[in-house]
């Protein structure tokens, strides 16, 4: 096939004046649809990447590695994730997008994917990639963030909070993974539910923020349960409330926000993405790997260590989720907005 | 402390089981190699090699990890030394003093003293976080950031003795680093900053990029620039080990870096990177022989490379006792075992004794190893020097750029460190140090964000770096420090950096 098409382009090439352009340009055509249709049948056929948008250790890290393990074994097909890390995942994220569009290049992005064109548009920055450049396959996982205090300050419940945080505006500090970031989010919706603020001390990353809370530096914090778990267990801390739709399994006797009356839900969840124009038969292969792949024992048991839990959906759902997902940031983003100088 | 025997006798019998000291030992030496790697740092390798451990159990994970991480700070040095590129942000001070003892011929004595020191410290620091974890963790967690504010100012402070020529000219650098320290996303606002339509500048400009450029590629262009190549020097035998008076001048030293360290890093976040700077200034203050820095005094090397090991220990104390992710390597080793089902906490010395008695009994092996293994790697490194330069350096230059490629996979990161090549070549050329300009580009991201995470706690109030006993106490040693150094201005005395120019001038003429 390589070696006829050669011949053919160096004939091209050597009678350019004989034969004309456009028979050249047909079989050239017809020669490249040729080899598309012979990809196709093939896909995959080398490597895929899957790209980490953060570095190892984070969720999306650790996520990444037993969806790339199962759609291994199930394409029979190396998979590797590689971390393309900065810029809060930008980097990474631009990187897929602007990938060809084969499926060799597949992306395993966190919530904060629609947050980041967001804040381009706020600061009227070039956008490092636009959210309709990447197209989701599966949505894997969603774990509701809770929100914890400090078991030294003395509020028990969400409604001696939000009455205290009432009469004291802008007093109640709570840290956060960053300005804009998935942690920030999930408690400036809590403030617009309540109509209360809060007092804003971000932090270079979840890790950072947790820190901070235990050693009584700010008030309270969203976080994912599972690290936080061990410190509540301890006494460290106090949950009050969760932001998912249901209870946590871990921690049956914490409440919902929407069983305390506020219509909030938030989850940081993980799913993959592919570049936007990827073929749909490449799509429909990849869509039934990961269906299949989430079914994998290993990678249940992989997800249960992590204490994540496994929330699949596939394209055309998932694709309603972020929609809303993303509507519902980009309206809190626009809350927050810029924060001006002060005169 | 029976029952601290009970627990080291199973520390022990954890450690020493096959296959966590082959994991220990693969650890080490993947340390090492990491920390030669110019650019690639423990933080570049642990999170490279992370998945490789997802295979293992939980403690062979955690200790081949610490392994590479306490590996690559002994690696490190190495090529600081020998060909004054710093494997990694913490051994940037080991360049100056190390690679001056190299040019006199004392490159052997050098990798000796910074692998001696860097047991002991490891080994010190061992004990103390054994004996002090839960109580010190406690500590370490009161390190909000006023606090954390409060000891950067201290480490600014250091500044002044790190370079020996003009004051004038080292805090220039120093401002220089400051400001490069800013570029990119402010942390508070989210605005962009100097980024120029570059993602990749949006968390700032890598310190490692900047170390190896203004380290390691100045000095290959310097070298290149001479009119006739450096004679090779030729290592001899007995020349390999450190003569009793380096060793009398590296135990104080070897001592002072490894408490300082050790409190430097228990400290959460990233100040464990100021510990070499901050014991190098220590020994230039404390030392007879100030004049001696810069051109190969031992104590030079043995401080900061002591100082930087015993911080991996005290890194760990926060980590270890209360599962907290206190600072970026920290919170790789716990994602180690989490990925485990182990969920790092307050309880993990309870609920994991294997893990965490096993984990201390491996640092004592590992360091043991790794003076083994480093101690007859002195006399092989030594001998890469007969390498003639016409083959050496172009060979470095393509590790330097691999190395620092490899950690980000970005090719800014390449740009960065052949622009601050360049940039430290005309800088030395002028006789400006370059040493400050890494320091201000270190402390400048950490001391913003300290800031004004203090402000925004306090609403804006200063009083909050008054009210609180840590941060009134470093910030009343920083102004005392302040004062002294101002002494000279009034009472007409020379201070060292006085004495140290009278003297320089006759030589100079």
């Amino acid at each position: 096939m390589k070696s006829l098409t050669w011949k053919v382009y160096r004939k091209a090439g050597s009678a350019k004046a004989a034969i004309p352009r456009r028979l050249v340009v047909s079989v050239s055509l017809a020669l490249l649809v040729a080899q598309a249709v012979h990809g196709q049948e093939a896909f995959p056929s080398r490597t895929i990447t899957l790209v980490a948008p953060f570095p190892p250790g984070g969720v999306a890290d650790l996520t990444a590695r037993p969806v790339a393990a199962a759609m291994e074994k199930i394409l029979k097909n190396p998979v590797v994730v590689v971390n393309k890390t900065g810029a809060a995942g930008a980097v990474g994220m631009a990187y897929v997008a602007t990938a060809k569009a084969d499926g060799y290049t597949l992306l395993l992005s966190l919530s904060s994917i629609s947050i980041i064109p967001e804040a381009d548009k706020l600061f009227d920055r070039k956008p490092a990639y636009t959210m309709d450049q990447l197209v989701p396959l599966a949505l894997i996982s969603a774990d509701p963030t809770i929100l914890v205090v400090h078991a030294e300050r003395p509020w028990k419940s969400v409604k001696e909070l939000v009455e205290d945080a009432k009469k004291r505006p802008g007093q109640i500090s709570f840290s956060s993974s960053g300005i804009y970031g998935t942690l920030h989010m999930a408690t400036e919706m809590l403030s617009h539910a309540a109509g209360v603020k809060f007092k804003h001390v971000p932090y270079g990353g979840a890790g950072p923020a947790l820190t901070a809370i235990l050693g009584g530096h700010v008030d309270m914090l969203a976080s994912g349960p599972a690290v936080v778990l061990p410190h509540i267990k301890s006494g460290k801390l106090r949950p009050l409330a969760g932001w998912g739709a249901k209870r946590v399994d871990a921690v049956p006797s914490l409440p919902t926000f929407k069983e305390l009356g506020y219509e909030i839900e938030f989850y940081i969840w993980a799913g993959v993405f592919a570049p936007n124009g990827t073929p749909e038969p490449v799509m429909k292969k990849l869509r039934d790997t990961l269906r299949q792949g989430v079914q994998d024992s290993d990678f249940k048991s992989a997800m249960t260590k992590l204490q994540t839990p496994i929330a699949y959906l596939d394209a055309p759902e998932f694709k309603k989720f972020w929609d809303k997902d993303a509507k519902m940031l980009a309206d809190a983003i626009k809350r927050v907005g810029k924060i001006e100088e002060k005169k | 402390m029976v029952e601290m025997f009970q627990n080291l006798y199973l520390g022990f019998s954890v450690a020493l089981r096959p296959d966590v000291l082959l994991y220990a030992f693969a650890g080490c030496i993947i340390g090492t190699l990491v920390g030669v790697l110019p650019g690639v740092g423990p933080l570049a390798g642990i999170s490279l090699l992370l998945p490789a451990t997802f295979g293992l159990d939980a403690t062979t994970a955690v200790v081949m990890l610490a392994g590479i991480y306490y590996g690559a700070m002994y690696g490190g040095s190495t090529t600081s030394i020998l060909m004054r590129i710093p494997g990694e942000a913490a051994s940037v001070m080991t360049c100056i003093d190390g690679y001056a003892m190299t040019r006199k011929g004392r490159a052997g004595p050098a990798l000796a003293i910074a692998a001696v020191g860097s047991y002991l410290a490891g080994t010190v620091s061992v004990v103390a976080l054994m004996f002090l974890a839960p109580p010190l963790a406690a500590f370490a967690l009161r390190f909000g950031p006023p606090e954390y504010s409060a000891l950067l100012v201290l480490g600014l402070l250091v500044l002044a003795y790190m370079s020996g020529g003009s004051m004038i000219k080292g805090l220039a650098m120093a401002a220089l680093g400051l400001l490069l320290g800013m570029i990119g996303i402010d942390p508070m606002t989210g605005y962009s900053r100097f980024h120029y339509g570059l993602v990749e500048l949006g968390d700032g400009i890598g310190i490692v990029p900047v170390a190896v450029g203004l380290f390691g590629v100045s000095e290959i262009l310097l070298t290149a620039g001479q009119p006739t190549p450096p004679k090779v020097i030729k290592p001899k035998i007995r020349e390999l080990l450190p003569s009793r008076e380096e060793w009398r001048d590296s135990a104080w030293p070897i001592g002072r870096g490894t408490i300082l360290g050790f409190v430097i890093g228990i400290i959460p976040g990233s100040a464990h990177i100021i510990s070499s700077f901050v014991s190098y200034a220590i020994e230039r203050r404390l030392s007879k022989h100030p004049e001696r820095f810069g051109q190969g005094a031992v104590a030079g090397v043995a401080g900061p490379e002591s100082a930087n090991n015993s911080a991996t220990s005290g890194a760990f104390v926060p980590m270890l006792a209360l599962g907290v992710p206190s600072g970026p390597i920290p919170a790789v080793m716990l994602a180690a075992m989490m990925v485990h089902g182990i969920s790092p906490g307050p309880l993990l010395i309870s609920q994991q004794p294997d893990l965490f008695w096993g984990f201390i009994a491996s640092m004592y092996v590992g360091n043991l190893v790794l003076l083994i293994l480093n101690l007859p790697l002195v006399g092989i490194f030594v001998n890469l020097l007969r390498v003639p330069y016409p083959l050496l350096y172009p060979s470095i230059l393509v590790f330097c750029i691999l190395g620092v490629y490899a950690v980000n996979s970005s090719v800014i990161d390449v740009w960065i460190m052949a622009i601050t090549g360049l940039m430290g070549y005309v800088l030395r050329k002028l006789e400006f140090e370059t040493a400050p300009i890494v320091l201000g580009l270190v402390l400048a991201p950490m001391l913003e964000m300290s800031l004004r995470q203090s402000l925004a706690m306090s609403s804006g109030d200063y009083a909050i770096f008054v009210n609180r006993p840590i941060t009134a106490t470093m910030l009343s040693i920083a102004l005392v420090l302040l004062v002294l150094s101002l002494k000279p201005l009034f009472t007409g005395k020379v201070d060292w950096r006085g004495s140290l120019s009278q003297q320089a001038q006759p030589g100079e003429e």
